[in-house]
Order: structure tokens, then C-alpha cells, then sequence
């Protein structure tokens, strides 16, 4: 075996002192990823498939001339209290093809299919369709969701001037209402996507300044850069992949919890949303790939200038240059506007969000600068220094909950209110998941960000408490450092979502009611929230570390 | 050494004889600020300490050598408060300090004693005078004050000039003399320095250790360097060695 890989994997094995809190961490970051990966990818199928199965109930793919049946939806009737969804069909002419999903037959005028939840309440039914038990039961062939409750009425001809042209009963064509859930997801995707990816790199990234050490110490002691990078992506890759199998099994275990979000006209068939073995696959390889792609650039410094990092050498500041990218996202969002084509839109608040990752370690180091220059006590000056000192490092372990800021931001503009409409109803289901994706990634990375913090500190932490400084300055300087980035770049940062979001509408507010200040308090207080529960998880971590 | 696998009996013994040896009570050399008796400390089953004796006067600097891994550090530690000894006692002028709880210890630390570590330790995101204000503002001072302390300590220790240089910006030798201003900044009794010079070359070493000791020693402070380097311990006032976890040899030095 290389011996540069066999060190890895010596280095996964026994990681050394701090090392198995530092490989934990990030493999429960990395099982994370792969986790929301998987949910987003097996999410979206889950779309597909549901829309796969009742297409051909909403398609309006022929003409009356070549249609081979025609459709038209009831409106207004209930079963149970609860709406119900009746579908009159009628066969226009003969065909080979088998029947609409679920249906044993086409039904013949008369006959009525029914989903089993509408089945169990026929009696409230039998009457008006003048039948002691319905024709047959609707499979989940041919169910949007289990608790369905549709029914499929045989009559000669429709009862309606505009009646549904059907050309095949097979249909692929996309349900509209889960058309745009799967336009939603874009969205909800490329607002997450920035989060993930600086949860990646927080996995990546948890006790950098260890491995760089212990890095630059087999530079210095003849090895050549590609066989540290060599060693690093060996020992990521191995991180990578465990935190990826871990991520995927925690999926599969979820998904029957997974499967009671009612989105999309209600809750799933578990088989809807079971990753395929092309999605597994993919998780399998992106993710390990990814935090390999993300340790690989975390140590670009080391590889150069091993000596520069072995005694702590200063870093570069940042510039106001990183300004100038905040401009991009609202200019485009506001040039766009609300009728612009969907990529575009996508591209649009994905450089909004990018602008806000690049912005962030400058602000920091702004205000990291100011606490220290004017603290008065050794808390601030400690934690201002910090920040200001490796501001890229500060905001690493808090880009995802800032990011969710921007989120809750954009978001809080285009809040509906309380009707009974299912598409808001989707929406503000779509809204609160979305949000409990990113809170999660926040949370992990924050999290994981504490631990590494806690690792990265061990070495003068053990040093200021040999030297009689109280544990008790050490954590809550730690706490202020995690706490300044989220307070003081978080929160200017739902303002911004809300800007690129008001320049997307042209500055007309959606939102209904008080939902939108609800989400935006709901934000300060989650974020609050991680930031102690990612104290806590740093706090042993570093009273460990730093023990005599 | 391996803890002797005898029962309480046994280190009843070991107790006595240490008993026999301690040879003065405290309160009775009060010229000595710092002493340590009889002082035993495991780690598991191994044994750190065996029964050491130890005192230091104000003003003097003792040398503690010995081979690697024979209690040097350990001794260290006890006699500063950061580990608790197992048996034993420690008096720092006139106040037992072995009985004091943690946070307690960590006060005193932190008013009465100074340490220098072989490799700084210096917090690399401070600038050097923040780093030797440290101390003084976790005790209350306010910045300017600390921070007026800590340039007059650094320019004493002849580094006026590099007072808002960041550690990584300093040589070794520099970052040491840092080390070392923090470490008085607090007018401490006693000075602890943990292979001072090990990091450093020969003559930055003898720089840096001729600056340590007499900087202390000038404001009547004890010092107590562990060191595996006979230049080091020769310009000590007393080497004591350490071996198997025993005082085995307690001389003047040829200084």
C-alpha cells in the first residue's frame, strides 16, 4: 500500500489526542449532508412518482377528436367533512391501452372507483351514486397519497363545456399542483444549497488547524506537497464515505416519519420517496468527493508554505472588495422581476446567496476589530481578536445559520396568509420544511464549528488555565466569538433576503397577516437557540482539551 | 516506575518514612515562599512523585533536571497548583495551598505565580502587550491600565519596540521574552518555567534564561525551571534531580 495512505487511514484509525472528538464531529456533519442530499434527490423523485400515478387526472393532452376519453373535476363535494376530489370520466372510444393507474377496468357509465379512505365512509355516498358498495377500490398505483380521498365516477358524457381531452392513460404530464411544488423545490434547493455546502466544508474543515499542524510537520519533514494532499484526501475520503452510509441509513430509518409531511395533497407512500439505487449511488460518491474537494482547498495554505503555518503565521485580511458582489443579486432580481422565466430567477437568488457567503468573513473582521479596540475586559478582547484574526475561520462554523437568515428573509416577503387554498397550504408546509432543512444544516455546522473552535484552541486554552485565567473566560469568550457573526452579520443579513426578495416583486409584499414577522422572530430566536446548543457542544470538548 | 501494587498498609509505609523525612514545618522557615512535603502523586498505577521534599526561598532560583518522564513535570505542577497531590503538602508563604478548591487555585495562579511554558503559548491572535495584559484584565484591571503595565514589562524585557507585533510576527527567542513579561507582569512570588530554553538555540537560550532568572529574582521572586540542559541549571542557584519520582540529589549550583 502507498504509505501515504496507509498514514491516512492510521490517522482515521488513531486520530490522536482530540482527533476522535474532531472525526466524530465531522462525521456526523458529513452523515448530514448525505442525509438532506438524499431527502432532496429522493424528494423530488417522490414528486415525479406522485405525479406519474394521477397525471393522466389533470391532463388536458388531446383534442376532441382524438381523445380517447374526457374528463372533469367536481368541485366542492366533501366526504367526512374533508374535500373529495370526484373525477367524472367518459370513453370516448376504445382502445388497447390498459386502464388509468389503480383502476382494474375503464370504468363504464355508473361504476365508481374509490380511494380506500373514501371507501370506508361509502355509506354517506351510496346514495347519490346509487350504489351499496362502490365498483372497486383505487389502488396506490393510482393514489397520490394513502389517505386519498378521490373518486373516480363512469358516465356517458361529460357535463361540462370544457371538458379534460385525455390521449393516453398513462400520461406523464406533470399535475399542476405538483408542478409548481417541484418549481418550489428549485427554489428551496438553490436556498439550501449554500448552507450544504458550508456544512460540507465545516466537516471538512473541524479541527483544520490540527491537521494543518500535523500536516505541516510532514512537510517539513520531507514530504512532498502531492503526498500530504495525498494523505488528507485519503483520510476525508474515508470520513466522507462513513458519514455518507451513516447519512443514508439515518434516511431510510426516517422515512416513515419522513413520509407524514402532508405536501403536495397529502402524506407518502414510504416507496415514493425510497432513494433509487442511482441516488444512492450519487450520495455515495458526491459526498465523500465533496468534503475531500473541501479539505483539499482548506489546506492550499499548508501545501505552499508549510513553514508559514507551523509558526502561525498572519493571515491576510479581507477586503471591501467582497462588497461589491452584494450588488449582483438584487440588481438582477429587481431587472428580472416576478415574470421572469425560472433558471434565470434561480441563478439570480443564487448569487444573492453566494454574495452573502463571500460578504460575511469581511464583516466579521470589521467587527471583530471594533470589539477589540474597545473592549474593556478580557471576554471581548479575546473573542474580538479571534474574530478579526481568522475571520474566514470565525464565520466558517455560522455561514449555514446566516444563510438561513437570508432564507427566512427572502422568504418572509412572500408569507400567505391563512386560507384554505392547497396551494398556500403547500406553501406554508414548503416554507416550514425548507426552514427545518437549513435550521438542521445550521445546526450541525454550528455544532461541528464548535467543536473544531474548541480542538483549534485546546493548545492556549490549556495554557491561559495553567496560567490561573478561569475556564469560565475562556468559554464564554468562545460562546461571544460564535455568538458576534450570528448577531452581527446574521441579522443585517434577513434584511437582505428581504431587499432581494422586494426587488424580485417590485417592492409589493405578499405576505398576509403577521406570518412573515413570525418567521423572521422564529429565525432570531432558532438562531439564538443553535448558537448556545453549539456552545454546548464545544464546551466539554475544549474543559477537555484544555485539562491539566 | 510502575505504582506499587501493595495495599493501604504498604503506602501507609511509604507514608511514614516521608513523615521521617520531612525535615522542617513551614511556618517555621519563613523565608522560604514556596515548599512542598512529602509529596506523593500517582497517575493510575503509575507513581509521579514518590515522596519529595522541596523548598524555595524568595529570590533564589532552583533548577529541577532528571531524566524524562521521572516526576520533573509533575513536581512542577504540584508545587503550582494546577494537579493536586495524593499525599503531601504544598505552602505557598504561609498559605497551604494542596486544600485550596480549584477555583481558589486558579486565583492564586493567576496573582501569585507566573509561568513560562517551552513553547510560549502566547495566544497567537493577540498582539504581544495584549498578551501580557491578559492577565491583569482577567483580574480586573481595566485595558488601559493592563495594557500600560504590559508595555512598560516588555519594554523591561527589551522588547519596547515589537509591543503590538503578534507572536507569529516575533522570532523565538522574542515570543519567549513575551512569555516571560506576562509572566511578571503580576508581580508573582514564584515563577514556573517548563523547559524554558527547549525551543530556542544555545545562545538565544542563554539569552532568554539570564533574563528570566535575573528579571525575577531582581523583584525577589523565586524561580523554578525545569530543564534537561546543564547551561540552564548551571545558572540557577540550586539543581535538584529528580529520579524515579525522588529527590535523588539537592546541590548549590557553580554559579
Amino acid at each position: 500500500m502507498n504509505p501515504m495512505t496507509d498514514l491516512g487511514l492510521r490517522f482515521v484509525r488513531r486520530p490522536g489526542p482530540g482527533g476522535r472528538a474532531a472525526n466524530l464531529a465531522a462525521l456526523g456533519a458529513t452523515a448530514i449532508v448525505a442525509l438532506l442530499v438524499t431527502f432532496l434527490i429522493a424528494g423530488s423523485l417522490g414528486i415525479s412518482h406522485r405525479s406519474d400515478r394521477i397525471g393522466w387526472r389533470g391532463a388536458d393532452s388531446a383534442d376532441a377528436a382524438t381523445a380517447i376519453g374526457a374528463l372533469h373535476t367536481v368541485d366542492g363535494k366533501k366526504v367526512d367533512g374533508k374535500p373529495l376530489l370526484q373525477v367524472d370520466l367518459a370513453i370516448l372510444k376504445p382502445t388497447n391501452q390498459p386502464p388509468p393507474p389503480g383502476l382494474d377496468h375503464l370504468p363504464k357509465p355508473g361504476e365508481v372507483f374509490v380511494s380506500p379512505e373514501v371507501a370506508k365512509h361509502w355509506a354517506s355516498l351510496k346514495g347519490e351514486f346509487g350504489l351499496d358498495k362502490p365498483t372497486g377500490v383505487i389502488t396506490d398505483k393510482g393514489l397520490s397519497s394513502p389517505e386519498e380521498l378521490v373518486l373516480i365516477h363512469g358516465v356517458d358524457k361529460i357535463d361540462s363545456k370544457y371538458p379534460d381531452y385525455v390521449a393516453s392513460w398513462q400520461t406523464t404530464a406533470m399535475d399542476g399542483r405538483l408542478g409548481g411544488l417541484l418549481i418550489a423545490v428549485a427554489f428551496g434547493i438553490i436556498l439550501v444549497l449554500f448552507p450544504l455546502l458550508s456544512l460540507v466544508g465545516q466537516a471538512a474543515g473541524v479541527a483544520a488547524k490540527r491537521r494543518e499542524h500535523r500536516l505541516a510537520a510532514l512537510r517539513l519533514a520531507g514530504s512532498t506537497r502531492s503526498q500530504v494532499l495525498w494523505l488528507s484526501a485519503v483520510e476525508q475520503a474515508v470520513l466522507g464515505l462513513a458519514g455518507a452510509v451513516v447519512g443514508l441509513v439515518g434516511y431510510v430509518v426516517l422515512t416513515p416519519l419522513i413520509a407524514q409531511i402532508p405536501l403536495g395533497g397529502g402524506r407518502w407512500f414510504v416507496s415514493d420517496i425510497a432513494p433509487p439505487w442511482w441516488a444512492v449511488l450519487i450520495v455515495l460518491t458526491a459526498v465523500p468527493v465533496l468534503s475531500v474537494l473541501s479539505a483539499l482547498i482548506g489546506l492550499g495554505r499548508v501545501s505552499i508554505t508549510p513553514l508559514g503555518v507551523v509558526r502561525g503565521q498572519t493571515r491576510k485580511s479581507t477586503t471591501a472588495l467582497r462588497l461589491l458582489p452584494l450588488l449582483v443579486g438584487p440588481i438582477a432580481l429587481a431587472s428580472l422581476g416576478m415574470g421572469a422565466a425560472i433558471v434565470p430567477l434561480l441563478i439570480a437568488i443564487g448569487f444573492a446567496a453566494l454574495a452573502v457567503r463571500i460578504l460575511g468573513p469581511f464583516a466579521v473582521q470589521i467587527i471583530g476589530k471594533m470589539m477589540a479596540n474597545l473592549a474593556n475586559g478580557p471576554i471581548a478582547l479575546l473573542a474580538g481578536r479571534r474574530l478579526a484574526d481568522d475571520p474566514k475561520a470565525a464565520f466558517r462554523p455560522v455561514a449555514a445559520l446566516v444563510l438561513s437568515g437570508f432564507v427566512t428573509g427572502f422568504i418572509s416577503v412572500f408569507m400567505p396568509g391563512g386560507d384554505d387554498d392547497p396551494i398556500w397550504q403547500d406553501m406554508r408546509i414548503g416554507v416550514a420544511l425548507l426552514m427545518g432543512l437549513v435550521f438542521l444544516t445550521a445546526a450541525a455546522s454550528t455544532a461541528a464549528g464548535a467543536v473544531g473552535t474548541a480542538l483549534d484552541q485546546a493548545g492556549p486554552a490549556k495554557a491561559l488555565r495553567r496560567s490561573g485565567v478561569p475556564l469560565s473566560v475562556i468559554e464564554r469568550s468562545a460562546r461571544l466569538a460564535a455568538l458576534v457573526p450570528v448577531v452581527g452579520v446574521g441579522l443585517p443579513v434577513v434584511g437582505f433576503g428581504a431587499l432581494c426578495a422586494l426587488a424580485l416583486s417590485g417592492g409589493q409584499i405578499a405576505t398576509e397577516g403577521n406570518s412573515g414577522i413570525l418567521l423572521l422572530i422564529g429565525q432570531v430566536v432558532v438562531g439564538l437557540v443553535l448558537v448556545a446548543a453549539a456552545g454546548m457542544a464545544g464546551a466539554p470538548v475544549l474543559r477537555k482539551a484544555s485539562a491539566n | 516506575m510502575r505504582r506499587p501494587v501493595h495495599g493501604p498498609t504498604n503506602r501507609g509505609l511509604v507514608r511514614g518514612k516521608l513523615v521521617i523525612m520531612s525535615f522542617q514545618s513551614p511556618q517555621l522557615a519563613p523565608q522560604v515562599v514556596l515548599s512542598g512535603h512529602g509529596l506523593i502523586k500517582y497517575y493510575g498505577d503509575v507513581v509521579g512523585l514518590a515522596g519529595v521534599d522541596v523548598g524555595v526561598r524568595s529570590g533564589e532560583a532552583l533548577a529541577v533536571m532528571g531524566p524524562s518522564g521521572n516526576g520533573k513535570s509533575t513536581l512542577l505542577h504540584v508545587l503550582a497548583g494546577i494537579l493536586t497531590p495524593d499525599q503531601g503538602e504544598v505552602w505557598l508563604g504561609g498559605e497551604r495551598v494542596d486544600q485550596l478548591n480549584d477555583a481558589a487555585r486558579t486565583v492564586l495562579r493567576r496573582r501569585r505565580l507566573g509561568f513560562v511554558f517551552q513553547d510560549n503559548q502566547l495566544l497567537a491572535e493577540l498582539p504581544a502587550d495584549e498578551n501580557v495584559a491578559l492577565p491583569l484584565m482577567v483580574d480586573g484591571l481595566s485595558r488601559r491600565d493592563a495594557i500600560g503595565r504590559a508595555r512598560n514589562m516588555l519594554a523591561q524585557v527589551g522588547l519596547a519596540n515589537e509591543a503590538g507585533r503578534r507572536p507569529g510576527e516575533l522570532s523565538g527567542g522574542q515570543a519567549q521574552r513575551v512569555a516571560i513579561a506576562r509572566a511578571l507582569v503580576g508581580e508573582p512570588q514564584v515563577v514556573f518555567a517548563d523547559e524554558p530554553t527547549g525551543a530556542l538555540d544555545a545562545t538565544t537560550g542563554s539569552q532568554v534564561i539570564d533574563l528570566l532568572i535575573g528579571a525575577a529574582t531582581h523583584r525577589g521572586a523565586a524561580v523554578v525551571v525545569v530543564t534537561h540542559d546543564n547551561s540552564v541549571a548551571a545558572r540557577c542557584h540550586r539543581i535538584m534531580t529528580i529520579v524515579d519520582g525522588r529527590v535523588h540529589e539537592n546541590v548549590g549550583a557553580t554559579r
